[in-house]
């Protein structure tokens, strides 16, 4: 195996997996979730830091968390994600987009993400899982961060393009099995909230820190007078919904139904503190 | 002077009736209350060798030449090995030696569980020897797969008998009792998850087998490897000088320490067998899940009249059945009291020991389905307990119980219960529970240990026992210089080989201050009474100062030896305490967070009052795990264990820990040994689950009746609990015409 350390985006086209913190593509690597030849650290090439309101994509969770000129929701969520060490070492890029934490996925039981013909958590084992857009794959979104970047309309720049962080997200199906729209070779560079003028980020964990959310609630009250709520740990991607109504809609599992009135009420509690 | 008796064995709840030698225990107990050493707080003597990174652990040990070790592992619940090809292993580079099924006690044909060592390959790297284990090729046969428990016990498939028992008439009490009240409640698999994984190296030189281990029973491993290698006890050495926690896990040598002898001698070189962390979820062992069917019948004034317990513990493919109906057979003065327990086989991983095992779980039980009584009489639950108070084990007298003292000195806590209250609003409801603690530890003999005071003044104890880190070294080294005169820091402990020292009880059942404790004090008695006796020769007064008197032996040395006396007979041996809880219950998301716990123990003498509020915090806080996030997984389709990491297994963060008060009686057991003390590694873990259960239904009225109790437990329970509140309303609602 190679580690390549390029200082250009150019130099990126060689192929690999990139890399940046390595708190995920290690332990996926370690697994045998993925397989690398080549590995390709990104640090040189990403920007990391804040300059009015873009982000670089490799800011560490650690120095947002402490940054004052961002809006609540992000800082919110950054404080609540992992644990010091990894917060030190995990960028936001890589954040966004590491993968669902559902046991069978990790274990590589031959799940539809890995290409497979069912879902072994519906049947079986579900009780973190998603409920919502969970006919086909019931995973659940770990990300904190993206569920706060949703609900703060952000924009976000690639090597590429530049779109909505809500459409680097994409439902698995039958066709294509990924969760994200990113193309090979293209990198996560920069990210920039909407102006608003309130936002929040609530969490539940079955443990005071290091815990993915059972339920994530971010919301944001825009300059436009528009509210954006978006949820971490309920659908296979981050998922947003319109109000607390919206949750009667919910498809929960058998074992995931104790997530609707949880989500419930942290939406109600995060509109109330936006109020 | 050495006497044979016959007496019951007792570790962890298990009895057995052995022949043993004792020597008689002439000492005085010293008296109550700190002394000039013993019962004054401590620092580990082993600290800054510890966090300097400078002790020893089997996981650091690196011998020239060393080879390591890789299993295969069954990924399935239940399967035969038809065919295996380990040639495919061998032909990569850097492999050594492969064994298969009956090549080394462990590997076996039939996996009974996902996780079954299968096989194993040697070479010269860890990441060689894991490639190798992929390359076997197995055929298997797929079994049946058994994983309910109750489907288990209505198939007889049991690790042994059901266990019955029965005092007085359980169903004529039930039938005349004011009140009954019944439910079922559920534990679930936990995992020790020791920081130092389950591991050994194993090395032959001549024909003697050295051993080094992370274990809780450096001589329960040397009869093991003897026994299963046919070699005489002696030429089997066994060390381990730090270890990286057990919590009954590592009572013994396991497959581990077979397949690295095996393949060791094969290779003709040292072989380490270590468990990586995904191995510890699946094959290290566990606490087992339990269900447990209850009923209490009481009297209008508070008298329990009845107890009855169906107890089934999925106990797995192997393992024993613990004793989960315990606490409800032992801790109340109950005349009619009936339990049945199942130890249910199943295609699940075995069971081991768990601190406490079977009297965390029956606790559990029992003291939620206690306050559950009060509730329906009406009675405070601290007056329903000492209303049922026991004065005796089942008829046999305690040697001591200070339980009253406990309960006295949780008053101050459980009054909190008011202003605690009070401090509930619209979301946080706040509330105190309390439950009580009973076990064994008490330890036992045999246990020896040797003296050696030198000219300068500083004494060595020698025992050749092991410090499962709970702070061995220290409390030993307290004992001894108490019995010398001498000041801590002028004794050193030297322990953990079994070629270098005699033997040492199991750090396992509270036994090491109980078994070891009393032996390193005659021991150190042993040697002052010889320095007595110089300072008597050469016209000394009494009392000189021990230094002053050895100062004239030059190269001489005083070598004392000394044993662990005998049990009380006629009498059990148990330990009691009492904890309160205050909790905040979130009631719209669920959240539960432990605020406060105060633990009173009562365990005889405290040693070293520094070490054992570290035990109790230790306890409470891998407590407020099983309570609260942690829990095996499975896949109920196939068995395959799905928390295998400890990002998806769940134990308590530092964030998590509550603020802790910790209270002993500190009274020595004036029938225990020349010490008093009893052990203090399981009482602490034993009632921290019924306390928060008890102090979530003080908060909030919710009945809890699973553990964990996790979000979907606690919001059931919420849900459950409104609408009895709005059925009760309704039927208190006069009626409208």
């Amino acid at each position: 195996m190679e580690l390549l350390r390029p200082s250009s985006v150019e130099e990126l086209d060689g192929g690999g997996v990139l890399l940046h913190g390595g708190t995920e593509v290690v332990p996926l690597l370690r697994e045998g979730l993925i397989d690398a030849e080549r590995l390709v650290d990104v640090r040189e090439v990403v920007p990391r830091g804040i300059r009015n309101r873009v982000i670089g994509a490799g800011t560490t969770l650690a120095e947002l968390e402490t940054e004052p000129a961002i809006p609540d929701a992000l800082r919110e969520a950054c404080r609540l994600a992992a644990s010091p060490q990894l917060r030190n070492m995990g960028s936001l890029g890589g954040n966004l987009l590491q993968a669902t934490r559902c046991w069978y996925w990790r274990l590589g039981y031959p799940c539809r993400l890995h290409g497979g013909d069912r879902c072994h958590a519906r049947d079986g084992e579900h009780r973190e899982h998603a409920i919502f857009a969970n006919e086909f794959c019931a995973s659940a979104h770990p990300s904190d961060i993206a569920a706060a970047l949703v609900a703060l309309g952000t924009r976000l720049r690639t090597n590429r393009r530049e779109l909505a962080v809500e459409d680097l997200y994409r439902l698995p199906d039958e066709n294509d099995r990924r969760t994200t729209t990113l193309a090979g070779g293209e990198l996560l560079l920069e990210v920039e909230p909407a102006p608003v003028e309130a936002s929040t980020y609530l969490k539940a964990m079955d443990r005071k820190r290091w815990s993915f959310p059972q339920v994530g609630v971010a919301a944001a009250r825009h300059t436009d007078g528009s509210t954006r709520i978006a949820l971490a740990g309920v659908a296979p991607i981050p998922w947003r919904i319109d109000g607390p109504d919206a949750l009667d809609a919910a498809t929960p599992l058998p074992r995931t139904e104790w997530k609707v009135p949880l989500a419930r009420a942290l939406v109600r509690r995060a509109l109330a503190q936006l109020a | 002077m050495a006497r044979l008796i016959r007496t019951e064995k007792e570790v962890e709840g298990r009895y057995e009736e052995v022949w043993i030698v004792v020597e008689e225990d002439p000492l005085e107990q010293w008296p109550e209350g700190p002394l000039t050493v013993v019962g004054r707080p401590a620092a580990r003597k082993d600290g800054h060798e510890r966090v300097r990174g400078e002790a020893r652990y089997t996981a650091d040990i690196r011998l020239p030449g060393l080879l390591h070790a890789a299993v295969l592992r069954s990924p399935h619940a239940h399967a035969r090995v038809r065919r295996i090809d380990l040639a495919p292993a061998l032909s990569l580079p850097g492999v050594r030696a492969a064994v298969g099924p009956g090549e080394a006690h462990g590997l076996e044909e039939e996996a009974g569980f996902a996780g079954a060592a299968v096989a194993a390959v040697a070479a010269d790297t860890n990441g060689q020897a894991r490639a190798a284990v992929e390359a076997i090729e197995v055929e298997w046969e797929e079994l049946e797969v058994v994983l309910d428990p109750d489907e288990a016990v209505r198939r007889e498939l049991l690790t042994g008998g059901p266990r019955r028992d029965e005092r007085g008439d359980v169903d004529g009490a039930l039938a005349e009792a004011d009140v009954v009240v019944e439910a079922t409640y559920r534990t679930q698999t936990v995992l020790h998850n020791s920081l130092e994984t389950h591991q050994a190296i194993c090395e032959w030189l001549g024909d003697t087998l050295h051993v080094y281990i992370s274990t809780q029973y450096i001589w329960g491993v040397r009869k093991d490897v003897a026994e299963m290698l046919g070699l005489p006890e002696d030429k089997v050495r066994v060390v381990c000088e730090f270890m990286g926690g057990g919590f009954g896990s590592k009572n013994g040598a396991d497959e581990y320490t077979f397949i690295a002898a095996e393949l060791a001698k094969r290779t003709g070189r040292p072989v380490r067998c270590a468990l990586t962390r995904r191995e510890e979820h699946t094959s290290a062992g566990n606490r087992n899940s339990t269900i447990q069917r209850l009923r209490a019948g009481a009297r209008s004034d508070g008298t329990i009249v009845a107890l009855d317990g169906e107890f089934t513990n999925s106990v797995g493919w192997s393992g024993w059945s613990a004793p989960t109906e315990g606490p409800m057979r032992m801790l109340y003065a109950c005349d009619n009291v009936r339990t049945v327990t199942y130890g249910a086989q199943i295609n699940t991983p075995p069971m081991k020991a768990f601190r406490a095992p079977g009297f965390a779980e029956g606790t559990f039980g029992l003291e939620c389905l206690i306050d559950n009584l009060a509730a329906r009489l009406d009675v405070d639950p601290l007056e329903l307990r000492r209303r049922n108070y026991a004065d005796s084990n089942e008829g046999t007298p305690y040697s001591s119980k200070n339980l009253a003292d406990c309960y006295r000195l949780a008053e101050p806590h459980w009054e909190r219960r008011h202003e605690v209250r009070a401090r509930s609003d619209a979301v946080w409801k706040r509330g105190v529970g309390m439950a009580s603690q009973i076990w064994y530890g008490g330890g036992g003999p045999p246990s020896y240990a040797w003296v050696r005071l030198a000219s300068n003044g500083h004494a060595t104890v020698i025992t050749a026992m092991q410090d499962i880190g709970t702070g061995t070294r220290t409390a030993m080294a307290q004992i001894a210089a108490e019995e010398l005169g001498l000041p801590l820091e002028q004794v050193e402990v030297v322990l953990g080989d079994s070629a270098r020292g005699p033997y040492a009880s199991v750090s396992a059942g509270s036994s090491t201050t109980p078994s070891m404790g009393p032996a390193v004090r005659a021991a150190a008695a042993d040697a002052r009474e010889q320095v007595e006796d110089i300072a008597e020769q050469r016209g000394l007064p009494k009392g000189t100062p021990i230094g002053e008197v050895v100062g004239l032996l030059e190269e001489a040395q005083i070598l004392g030896k000394g044993a662990r006396g005998p049990n009380p007979t006629g009498m059990t041996v148990l330990t009691f305490g009492v904890h309160v809880v205050e909790v905040a219950v979130d009631v719209e998301t669920g959240e539960i967070v432990v605020e406060r716990v105060a633990a009173i123990h009562d365990v005889g003498r405290i040693v070293n009052p520094l070490g054992a509020s570290s035990q109790v915090e230790g306890g409470i806080i891998q407590g407020i795990g099983h309570t609260l996030s942690e829990e095996r997984l499975l896949d109920p389709a196939t068995g395959r264990i799905l928390t295998t990491s400890l990002d998806a297994y769940r134990m308590p963060t530092i964030a998590d820990v509550p603020e802790i008060v910790c209270e002993f009686v500190d009274r020595p057991d004036e029938h225990l040994t020349n010490l008093g003390s009893k052990g203090l590694g399981e009482p602490p873990i034993v009632p921290i689950a019924a306390a928060i259960a008890n102090a979530i239904r003080d908060a909030t009225g919710a009945d809890v009746h699973q553990l964990p109790i996790s979000r979907e437990e606690m919001l059931r329970a919420l849900r459950e609990a409104e609408l009895r509140a709005r059925e009760k309303e309704k039927r208190g609602a006069p009626a409208s015409v």
